[in-house]
């Protein structure tokens, strides 16, 4: 009976244990820099009602966030009360009012008007960065994953030496090789992003590699090329769009912590993590001046991921080829 | 299963040779002239190039990289270029701080991970559930330092019941350590949640039941044990984002550490310490991952069995 | 029975749950009772204290300082210039000489001295009763050694520069030294007051060798005990203490039993430390806090003046467009200091005037308000000089842009980048184009030696005059000069006010050295440095000395 029972046990395929040889570098477990939330076992089991509006209403809401910031980035002119750089040294680190809605920092400016300014360099960045990682590192996974034998494993070992080196030491010897700038942060931020898409979409094509769909284009003589760019890169690209989601808020959080630790740009239209740097030392006396750039950070992350999780549980249901 | 672990033990040993080697390539690419910096506010040209070449600094990049590398193997990490002290008494004495700052995090974030994973799991749908997953959706978003920044102001200033400054005591890490691991706990407690969540719609359990165990007895004998394997899973790869937040943690709790050091010694173009700073970093992340695939066959007693048949 | 193929009963899980995440919720309601089990005690005054107001001994003090981000600690007095290194070393070493008020000099080390008419020598007589930490006696020869270690180029030590013309020193008797000079050296007893001439233990100097800055040992009331890099260093009492310079509120060995500097170099975290008791004592308190901490009943201020070259603007006199000195001229009256000054410290720093801080021999009054913000003659002048505005608002000449490249190195360090962003913006206003180039500190150096900058700033803590000279002179250049001109008649001027002995006519020499860096553009000052000491009100008795470095020699604690 006892034998029984261990043997039901056993041979349960939990999902979360993985084939032996690779852990180093196929873990099937989620991995947290794709931010798992449920996961599709809500579709087997009857939801509570209350769950999916939940979900729609905070989706819409993240929506909402970001179309807001977008609005920012492209068209501050629009919105912000006065110019960023305008400096009033008689209104210095007063507290919120009819004539400063989120207050006023240190040299006088605006924070209304320097949030929403400094949208555009905060996702200006996050955007390039992602683009930037999410194309190499896409590429690295596509080449390593279909190729297999030694060019998987050189380029695995390298993308492991990647990941040994922590993320913040590499980003800041990049940053302090170069003369600071906007490019030099986003080439930091996404040198650092790039064996997380590596991994990942090297799992997913070798799960795919020996599917019959492939074998048949094979068969019927398209090109390595072809097929990577017809079949395998769509079949990938739910979880390249997750990735990359999640991926913006990542990078907005490593550009802040750049900041933070002095690396940022010190530029008249700062981004939200250098007003963030610039205020700190207020935040028991003017807490506004460190409270809104946090909170647009913050809010903006909140959204992404949000958007990020959304777009997971509706493209990659339950069983689908791919990672968690 | 021995041939396995020596073939990680083998890839690991390349990793971490492999890290030193993309710092090595990375910094000689930095402009800058640690001898000037050495060299000091007084001195004259003559001075800079007598101490560029008593550091070895005008050889070849080849033979630095050789005689770096050579150096490692033997122990020794050379000299810091800056303060003349050999770098691995300096790092080995930073070393702990950070080590020590970095496990008791993510202990924390182990603990308070599988505690919020489970709490959610069994109030799945239901609003401590969603307080959770909420809360852990802020923490992730929130920008680390100001976190810290405020987990000061709460916890020290306000209420008093923490310190800030490390004074030897258990109780001045316990505010850093809850910082740098509460992000990380995020992910463990992710991964638990989905897992237990799974798993409870397995068969197997209900299979369980059906046979007569108990609640308890399928919750922490089965369930349980499955989801703190995926969690130990997880700490391979959390290591490297712990190391990672330390940098942060530590310059804003005025600690000693690794991080510190490293970021002050990549100003200066410092590459012994740099690059044992690195060294140490990639060691305990292979390590730490060594471990952990290793534990998987005491915990998993299929991969056990898999092994006594290829040995046949 | 159970359908196999629906999930467990829902209701039955749930009470299961309850009890398995119990336990859980015990751990964790264990855990925080344990973290919040003592309070923090702050030093906090009660009514007791009013009644033991005289000091104490004992107690240990931790004072959270400003350290900037170092990587070690460099505790040998000769080799640092850094401010933060010497706020430590004062309490170690002492020094031959202790600076009073009025530009006099009291004994300390040394109980008399004589000059000689020609001032070419100086003649100290040394106590007899002075020990090193490590128990070697303080005599004639120590102090010659201290001299002719510094002196020897070899040794590469900074002090160098603190001891000028010096030329050699013989040992009259075990506790006479005489010092000779090749030429007057006029800084020489302000200097001699300075930690950065403080007295050094040969036997130990010569024991440890390059490791001497890890194991300093001198004279001071207080001992070195340990140093954890970069994060803190330990000093305790030194027992046999009893030759306190002439001004201390006592003699005898020092109040405290140990001092505990913490490197906290985040302006919040520093503020933190203080409030929640964890600090007896600060320093360095930001502006925004000072006010609040001025005011309140729980803690106690204290201010001085930095002794200083203040932090002021050095345009590069070496590259063009800065050559022409109507262009500096054109930048210096687009800049409205009193504002911008003001805005940033609230009021707790003074704008400066002068390169020399109010309270350096020879500073020239006559300097304060001698120029007013004029940008519209300043537009005027750029205007003359052929720089037009263009589209964007920067002024461009020959096609080029009226670009400022300023390299900074501190980072944010006294608000000193927070000063230039709104100084940038000022400028921008007129049309000059100001970037802030942020370098480490390596390439920092590199650059500023090749010269690749148009505009520097920094200051340099030093007690007499002189200091002008070691920036602006043509003739004195290291790799770090700030300064770039090379005007005869300030090299002239500065030359004579080192050499001249006389007070007077030093002060006429200096009055016009630093007319001529204002009015030349060499040099625009920005601000005064009030160093600040915030303490806790149990404790008492931390003191800023003339140089405006921290003493705790007659610090205590309440009990």
């Amino acid at each position: 009976m006892k034998e029984a029972l261990e043997q039901v046990a056993a041979s349960v395929p939990v999902a979360t244990l993985h084939a032996p040889q690779d852990e180093l570098s196929e873990p099937r477990v989620a991995r947290p820099s794709e931010r798992v939330v449920a996961p599709a076992a809500q579709s087997s089991k009857p939801m509570a009602a209350g769950g999916s509006r939940l979900q729609a209403w905070t989706a819409s809401a993240a929506g909402l966030v970001i179309a807001t910031v977008l609005l920012w980035a492209i068209a501050p002119e629009l919105i912000a009360p006065y110019a960023p750089t305008q400096m009033d040294g008689s209104a210095i680190l007063l507290a919120p009012s009819s004539r400063h809605w989120l207050g006023t920092d240190q040299f006088g400016r605006d924070v209304g008007s320097l949030v929403v300014y400094g949208a555009r360099q905060s996702v200006l960045m996050a955007i390039f960065a992602v683009l930037i990682s999410c194309s190499c590192g896409v590429a690295l996974g596509l080449v390593a994953g279909y190729t297999g034998g030694a060019c998987d494993m050189l380029l695995m070992r390298a993308v492991d030496v990647w990941m040994a080196i922590p993320n913040i030491l590499l980003a800041i010897a990049i940053c302090t090789a170069l003369d600071p700038s906007l490019h030099t942060t986003i080439l930091a931020v996404s040198v650092t992003a790039i064996p997380r898409y590596a991994r990942v979409l090297r799992a997913q094509v070798m799960a795919i590699r020996a599917r019959p769909f492939i074998l048949a284009a094979r068969a019927s003589g398209a090109s390595h090329a072809s097929i990577l760019r017809r079949h395998v890169l769509p079949h990938c690209s739910s979880t390249i769009l997750v990735l990359a989601t999640l991926g913006v808020g990542s990078a907005i959080l490593l550009g802040s912590s750049l900041s933070f630790l002095g690396l940022g740009i010190n530029d008249e239209r700062p981004d939200w993590g250098y007003l963030l740097t610039q205020g700190r030392g207020y935040l028991t006396v003017a807490w506004w001046t460190v409270t809104f750039p946090g909170l647009a950070i913050t809010l903006l992350v909140i959204a992404v991921n949000t958007l990020g999780d959304a777009l997971r549980r509706r493209l990659e249901p339950r069983g689908a080829a791919g990672t968690r | 299963m021995m041939r396995r672990v020596l073939g990680r033990l083998a890839a690991s040993v390349g990793v971490v040779f492999g890290a030193v080697t993309l710092i090595f390539l990375i910094l000689n690419w930095l402009p800058g002239d640690p001898a000037a910096l050495i060299a000091g506010d007084a001195a004259s040209p003559e001075t800079v190039e007598q101490i560029r070449a008593q550091l070895n600094l005008d050889r070849p990049l080849w033979d630095q990289y050789r005689d770096c590398l050579i150096g490692i193997t033997r122990g020794d990490l050379g000299r810091s270029y800056v303060t003349r002290e050999p770098v691995a008494t300096r790092l080995l004495a930073q070393f702990p701080a950070t080590l020590s700052l970095t496990l008791s995090a993510g202990l924390i974030a182990l603990v308070l991970g599988v505690t919020l994973g489970v709490l959610s799991a069994r109030f799945h749908g239901r609003w401590p559930d969603q307080l959770i997953q909420l809360s852990a959706l802020s923490v992730v978003s929130v920008p680390p330092f100001w976190l810290g920044l405020l987990a000061i102001l709460c916890f020290s200033v306000y209420l008093g019941w923490l310190p800030v400054l490390g004074d030897g005591g258990f109780r001045a890490d316990i505010l850093p350590s809850t910082c740098l691991g509460l992000v990380v706990s995020v992910h463990f407690m992710r991964m638990v949640r989905s897992n237990v969540l799974d798993q409870l719609h397995e068969p197997y359990v209900t299979a369980l039941r059906a046979k007569g165990l108990g609640q308890a007895r399928v919750f922490y004998v089965h369930v349980l044990r499955n989801a703190l394997i995926a969690a130990v899973t997880l700490l391979g790869v959390v290591i490297g984002e712990l190391l990672s937040g330390a940098v942060v943690i530590e310059t804003l709790f005025a600690r000693q550490g690794l991080g510190r050091v490293a970021v002050e010694a990549i100003s200066q173009k410092d590459l012994p310490v740099v690059q044992g700073a690195i060294l140490l970093a990639s060691i305990t992340y292979v390590v730490v991952n060594l471990l952990v695939d290793v534990s998987y066959v005491w915990i998993d007693p299929r991969l056990r069995t898999d092994s006594l048949r290829g040995a046949r | 029975m159970t359908d196999v193929t629906r999930p467990p009963s829902i209701e039955g899980t749930q009470r299961h749950r309850e009890r398995c995440a119990a336990p859980w919720l015990a751990l964790c309601a264990a855990l925080v009772a344990v973290a919040c089990g003592s309070r923090a005690e702050p030093v906090k005054s009660s009514a007791a204290t009013e009644a033991s107001s005289s000091p104490r001994a004992g107690g240990e003090l931790i004072f959270a300082f400003d350290g900037a981000a170092v990587s070690q600690f460099a505790l040998d007095p000769h080799k640092s210039a850094f401010a933060p290194h010497h706020r430590v070393m004062r309490s170690v070493f002492d020094s031959l000489i202790v600076a009073q008020p009025d530009h006099q000099f009291g004994p300390w080390l040394a109980k008399s001295w004589e000059i000689a008419p020609d001032g070419l020598s100086y003649t100290f007589h040394l106590r007899d009763d002075v020990l090193f930490h490590d128990g070697t006696p303080f005599d004639a020869a120590a102090v010659k050694w201290n001299l002719d270690r510094i002196k020897d180029p070899k040794n590469a030590l900074i002090a160098l520069a603190d001891i000028g013309t010096y030329d050699s020193s013989s040992v009259i008797d075990p506790h006479t030294v005489r010092v000779q000079f090749s030429r007057p050296y006029a800084p020489f007893l302000a200097n001699l007051s300075k930690s950065s001439l403080g007295m050094v233990s040969p036997t130990a100097a010569r024991k440890y060798g390059d490791e001497f800055p890890l194991h300093p040992v001198g004279t001071g009331p207080f001992k070195f005990k340990s140093l954890q890099p970069a994060t803190e260093i330990v000093l305790e009492r030194n027992a046999a203490y009893h030759w306190a310079p002439s001004g201390a509120a006592h003699t005898g060995p020092a109040w405290l039993e140990r001092i505990v500097f913490k490197n906290v170099p985040e302006e919040a975290t520093r503020m933190a430390v203080l409030q929640s008791g964890q600090a007896g004592a600060v320093d360095l308190i930001p502006p925004q806090n000072l006010a609040s901490l001025r005011t309140s009943r729980d803690y106690h201020v204290v201010e001085g003046e930095l002794l200083n070259q203040n932090y002021s603007l050095y345009l590069n006199v070496e590259r063009e467009p800065w050559r022409d000195p109507r262009i500096r001229e054109a930048f210096k009256l687009t800049l409205d200091l009193d504002a911008a000054v003001r805005t940033i410290y609230l009021g707790t720093q003074a704008r400066a005037w002068s390169p020399l801080s109010p309270s350096i021999f020879g500073y020239d009054k006559t300097l304060e308000h001698s120029w007013r913000p004029d940008p519209a003659r300043a537009a005027q002048l750029l205007d003359e000089l052929g720089w037009k505005k263009g589209a964007d608002g920067v002024r461009v000449r020959d096609g080029k842009r009226l670009t400022i490249v300023f390299l900074d190195t501190q980072g944010n360090r006294e608000k000193r980048l927070d000063l230039i962003t709104v100084l940038r913006r000022q400028l921008r206003d007129n049309g000059f184009d100001l970037r802030i180039d942020t370098q480490p500190a390596g390439l920092y150096l590199a650059k500023s030696a090749s010269g690749d900058f148009d505009l520097l700033a920094g200051s340099l803590f030093a007690p007499d005059p002189d200091v002008l000279r070691r920036t602006h002179s043509g003739k004195v250049r290291t790799v770090t000069s700030v300064s770039r001109a090379d005007d005869p008649e300030l090299n002239q001027l500065l030359e004579d006010g080192c050499n001249q002995l006389d007070d007077e006519k030093r002060k006429q020499i200096y009055s016009r050295a630093q007319h001529l860096i204002v009015e030349r553009g060499y040099g625009i000052p920005a601000y005064v440095l009030m160093y600040s000491v915030a303490a806790a009100r149990g404790v008492e008795g931390i003191a800023i000395e003339q140089h405006g470095f921290p003493v705790f020699y007659d610090a205590w604690i309440h009990a």
